[in-house]
């Protein structure tokens, strides 16, 4: 409850184009955000341009959130942003190309300050058509429950639950 | 990093669309699979990254406040013109309204006229000033129907400079 009132007060301030009170936001959503987007692409440039693209986009629509999940909300506008990127073509291209290619200098990089097993996971959920992964990474990293993400998505909760379901289902069988 | 889904109860809402036993295990390939994403964590953002976005929030809204001021001042501007373009139109029309009066009614009839006895030269005075009237008409209706080249407001102080004319030399005699 408090939690939710001080993040009420930074959204708050947000909306009064306080420059601390976004920078606070960035800290809390910076790291589930870039994940999200991580997970998505399997490319950190990329991760890194669409987490900018997210929070400036988000200087200029926060005035529109109107209440209810903030997390939801939040998640709603980072998939809109991975979809615009997806939707240019060539860069799209360049991501399907370059993921293996990613993929593999990643595991010899030097500077990765995490665990090699996080490739393995990239490289399974790669295996995932792109709206299960899609799906699995919004209802993870959104902390969303599977009745607003139905509401996200526009569809019924059964069929959100039987997708998420499907791909967890496989990830687990990829992943032994 | 741990999905909380809101908390909600995913046994009971599972169970309102699979059977028990499926529900058991829709419910157990959601939590191990959730817990495989859990346990290979992504990498975090770099630090420079998110310092460069926050100075890049910092910009776009030094922008959103520049652009609201503008707006502010170009919404005072134009209101402060609205007034202003309303204040001179109603001078301009007062003052042409009580000019007319003044010029057509009360200085154009010299009062020798009506005192004369000599109606023979009265008459070519009248003649006289009737001719300027009617040219003077004439003028008006030009301007009225914008056959005067579109500069209105010299037009109208051409014909207020002509009528002084006349009115000075019909008094001179």
């Amino acid at each position: 409850m408090a939690e939710s009132d001080d993040l009420g007060r930074i959204i708050a301030g947000c909306k009064d184009g306080d420059g601390e009170s976004f920078s606070r936001l960035v800290d809390i959503y910076a790291g589930r955000c870039y994940g999200y987007f991580y997970r998505l692409t399997g490319n950190k440039e990329t991760s890194d341009d669409l987490l900018s693209e997210l929070f400036v986009k988000l200087v200029g629509k926060i005035g529109r959130y109107k209440g209810g999940s903030f997390d939801g909300w939040l998640f709603k506008i980072a998939s809109n942003v991975f979809h615009d990127y997806l939707r240019d073509k060539q860069r799209q291209k360049r991501l399907l190309d370059g993921r293996k290619e990613q993929l593999e200098l990643e595991k010899h990089d030097d500077r990765q300050s995490y665990d090699e097993r996080v490739d393995k996971l990239q490289e399974q959920l790669g295996k995932l058509d792109d709206e299960t992964r899609e799906l699995i990474m919004l209802r993870f990293y959104s902390q969303a429950s599977f009745k607003e993400m139905a509401a996200m998505r526009s569809e019924p909760i059964g069929t959100t639950l039987s997708k998420v379901h499907r791909g967890l289902k496989k990830l687990r069988e990829l992943m032994k | 990093m741990a999905t909380n889904g809101n908390n909600e109860n995913l046994k009971d809402l599972v169970g309102q669309f699979f059977n028990a036993e499926e529900a058991g295990r829709v419910v157990e390939d959601v939590r191990e699979g959730e817990w495989i994403v859990r346990e290979y964590g992504a990498p975090e953002p770099d630090s420079r990254l998110i310092a460069d976005i926050k100075a890049e929030i910092g910009g776009a809204l030094a922008e959103r406040k520049s652009r609201a001021f503008r707006r502010t001042v170009y919404k005072v501007a134009a209101v402060a013109a609205a007034i202003v373009i309303a204040v001179t139109m109603s001078v301009k029309l007062s003052e042409r309204g009580g000019e007319s009066e003044t010029v057509v009614a009360a200085s154009m009839i010299p009062a020798a006229v009506w005192e004369s006895d000599d109606i023979a030269v009265d008459d070519a005075e009248l003649g006289t000033i009737v001719g300027e009237i009617e040219e003077l008409e004439g003028d008006l209706l030009a301007l009225e129907l914008g056959e005067n080249g579109g500069n209105g407001y010299e037009a109208v102080e051409e014909l207020e400079a002509e009528l002084e004319e006349i009115e000075g030399v019909f008094w001179k005699g």
